[in-house]
């Protein structure tokens, strides 16, 4: 699935879930919504952080070298409506996360969707680019 | 065939939603949601009213996603607005004075809209943020606490008036007072930080920064339509900012699945800053 399904699904879910993503910042001033990413990798932290979440992930290359990624993610209170804790993901988790990325070129992303590896369940689904106008 | 693709992929979000009901933060009981037949909280029966008879506009409110395009509102009812655009309802946009247009223009990058920087959200983002607030009705005022950015507001309903424009200090939430006018609860509001003091966050209404400024008197009619719902209608009445007042809708649903109000400290890991280049 192409990235532009997965954002439709994803926020067409948390529509019918009458729980919308929260966000609370100027998405467009920190993120390129142009600027696609889906990177898989260990999970090395989860900042349960107000007023966004984020995970921090190793992603290898294709030379093999480790770079680790932040993916901000919707904020406590709006993950927590939508069933998830801090406890929904552990260092160690293999996700993959699809996104955009900053704006400022950094190893940062906002993530859209995060999929366990293991059992193919998806986390923390929604993107707190949805409350832009 | 559009339509098919999503229906189908609606059921694969909720299938895939499912799981998370045994991981939901904790619902309280509530006894005096009405019920349905079948058990459940039944949206459509009469709304609660006070001792003294008045509807009781209290509960949790979730902003309603139900959204329509541009100049499609029924005769006599407002168009409604939404989180990033107040004029979104109007096919002509809003009215405004051509420095506010010009405002709008340069705000679009967005960097000091309030809501980025945790700052108290403009008056119609709080009513449509995505996260919920709570109504409060208590005999000599209404209190709205909002989830987001610390929102908190007192209305008085103790019989004072507006004080004159300018005379306390301007607020964020500008100084509120309402009446009973039959079902509606009119909420006036005067006296908010506007557009023009130059302070980065002041005078945004909506996410893209329609301005208001120091001119503006709100207007706010509350009525709770039925249990389950809650209609606002907003008039902004701003000569400054715009050539003739305006008036569109709010609609907010109640939370009848026992979640309460969770905090939101929105200063704690202000990425926001660092990503933009600003802290």
């Amino acid at each position: 699935m192409n990235i532009k399904a997965a954002v439709l699904v994803v926020g067409f879910g948390l529509l019918l879930a009458g729980r919308p993503a929260v966000a609370h910042h100027a998405f467009s001033a920190e993120f390129d919504a142009d600027k696609p990413v889906k990177l898989t990798g260990a999970v090395t932290r989860l900042d349960w952080t107000n007023p966004h979440a984020w995970i921090y992930v190793d992603v290898k290359d294709e030379t093999g070298k480790v770079a680790n990624w932040g993916f901000e993610l919707a904020s406590p209170n709006g993950l927590m409506r939508s069933g998830w804790t801090r406890f929904s993901l552990k260092p160690g988790d293999v996700v993959t996360v699809e996104g955009v990325r900053a704006k400022n070129g950094s190893n940062n992303a906002n993530a859209a969707a995060v999929t366990l590896a293991s059992t193919g369940r998806r986390l923390f689904a929604g993107s707190s680019q949805e409350q832009q106008p | 065939m559009k339509r098919c693709f999503t229906v189908m992929m609606s059921a694969v979000v909720i299938a895939a939603l499912s799981p998370t009901l045994s991981a939901q933060w904790p619902l309280r009981p509530q006894p005096a949601v009405p019920k349905g037949p079948d058990g459940k909280p039944n949206l459509t029966a009469p709304a609660a009213r006070t001792p003294d008879g008045k509807p009781d506009l209290s509960g949790i409110w979730m902003r309603s996603t139900r959204t329509e395009a541009p100049g499609s509102a029924p005769p006599g009812r407002p168009p409604l607005a939404t989180f990033g655009n107040v004029g979104a309802g109007f096919k002509e946009g809003l009215p405004f004075q051509p420095w506010a247009a010009e405002l709008v223009k340069k705000r679009a990058g967005a960097l000091e809209n309030p809501d980025a920087l945790c700052l108290p959200q403009g008056p119609l983002e709080y009513h449509s943020d995505p996260q919920p607030r709570e109504i409060i009705q208590l005999p000599q005022k209404t209190l709205i606490i909002y989830e987001s950015n610390y929102g908190i507001r007192t209305i008085y309903t103790d019989g004072r008036r507006l004080p004159p424009q300018g005379e306390p200090q301007p607020y964020w939430h500008g100084y509120s007072v309402g009446r009973w006018d039959g079902e509606t609860l009119v909420v006036e509001s005067n006296n908010f930080r506007g557009a023009l003091t130059g302070q980065p966050g002041d005078g945004w209404l909506d996410g893209r920064g329609s301005p208001f400024t120091d001119a503006l008197t709100l207007t706010e009619r509350f009525r709770r339509v039925n249990f389950g719902n809650l209609a606002i209608d907003v008039t902004i009445d701003d000569p400054k900012a715009y050539t003739r007042p305006f008036t569109v809708r709010v609609e907010q649903e109640i939370v009848a699945d026992g979640s309460e109000m969770i905090e939101f400290i929105c200063h704690e890991n202000q990425m926001f800053l660092k990503l933009t280049g600003r802290g």
